[in-house]
């Protein structure tokens, strides 16, 4: 027992977790919320970064312009969810497959994108061909990363792992 | 009759070495300073490459979180905002009859909202 005269309460942790379940007030517009886990949301995040640009510059730029923050930039910041989940929906109606490879091998690679090079060339392919959207990398000095023939040890094993 | 002695070979012994013998051998030392530098400029260049490829990953890994922070945050501010009108519909439930109590008043003056620091729970399990 670790309860005693200066400290009377014993210790307990719940076998549930407290939550708090009140929905939003109903004034504010609900929207459906992105269900990504963090895999496909790296694999898709330059996507999203070329769709959503306008979008999340606004939210940002409302975010640090306001004075509550929160309150303030409730309507650009649904704007944002929705082009979010409007570029993984058209990923998955599109390119499903190549999409489910690159992010289940980001899973397996503990999130290194520079260890899913393989996988990642024909996701880029496909989205560039149906949704007109290609992965750059802004500021960048030409440093080729994105080309698994360059002298990398994680790529040869990376190539002979997919070539068994 | 002839009785048979230890005597030297015919000929003498073999010459003993008395003189040392230390030829010098190998090629010169700037020839191995110079290898060793070509070996060590080979691996400098390597590790530059090696770094200024992991700058570039770490490029991409950077922008790739920049794209997805305002999904997050939208996110993540829906949800403060859930909770703070919770937390103001709580409190006017639990001080509606004190006289006092001014619904939603803030604790600080700067104007400013500030958001739930504390979380109230049901007391339901301490012995008292």
């Amino acid at each position: 027992m670790t309860t005693s005269k200066t400290n009377p309460r014993e210790p307990h942790s719940l076998p549930y977790y407290i939550a708090d379940n009140t929905q939003l007030p109903s004034h504010i517009p609900s929207v459906p919320e992105v269900g990504a886990t963090s895999a496909p949301l790296l694999s898709a995040s330059y996507f999203i970064g070329a769709r959503c640009a306008p979008y999340n510059e606004d939210f940002m730029l409302c975010r640090s312009q306001s004075r509550t923050g929160e309150v303030d930039c409730l309507k650009e910041g649904r704007r944002v969810t929705r082009c979010a989940i409007s570029v993984l929906e058209d990923i998955n109606k599109n390119c499903q497959n190549e999409f489910r490879k690159h992010w289940g091998c980001l899973e397996n690679e503990n999130h290194d994108l520079s260890r899913c090079r393989l996988d990642e060339a024909p996701l880029n392919a496909c989205v560039a061909k149906f949704l007109n959207l290609t992965k750059v990398i802004p500021d960048s000095d030409g440093t080729p990363i994105n080309v698994y023939e360059t002298p990398s040890f994680f790529q040869k094993k990376v190539k002979a792992k997919y070539e068994q | 009759m002839a009785t048979s002695q230890d005597l030297p070979p015919k000929g003498g012994y073999d010459a003993i070495q008395w003189k040392r013998n230390l030829p010098s051998r190998g090629f010169r030392p700037s020839i191995y300073l110079g290898i060793m530098g070509a070996i060590s400029l080979f691996g400098f260049w390597r590790l530059s490459v090696a770094m200024h490829m992991a700058r570039e990953e770490k490029r991409e890994k950077t922008w790739a979180r920049i794209h997805l922070l305002p999904v997050l945050q939208a996110e993540a501010d829906r949800d403060a905002v859930r909770r703070y009108y919770s937390t103001l519909e709580r409190e006017k439930a639990i001080m509606k009859d004190h006289p006092d109590w001014a619904d939603g008043k803030p604790v600080y003056h700067d104007g400013r909202m500030h958001l739930p620091s504390f979380v109230f729970l049901e007391d339901t399990k301490s012995a008292r």
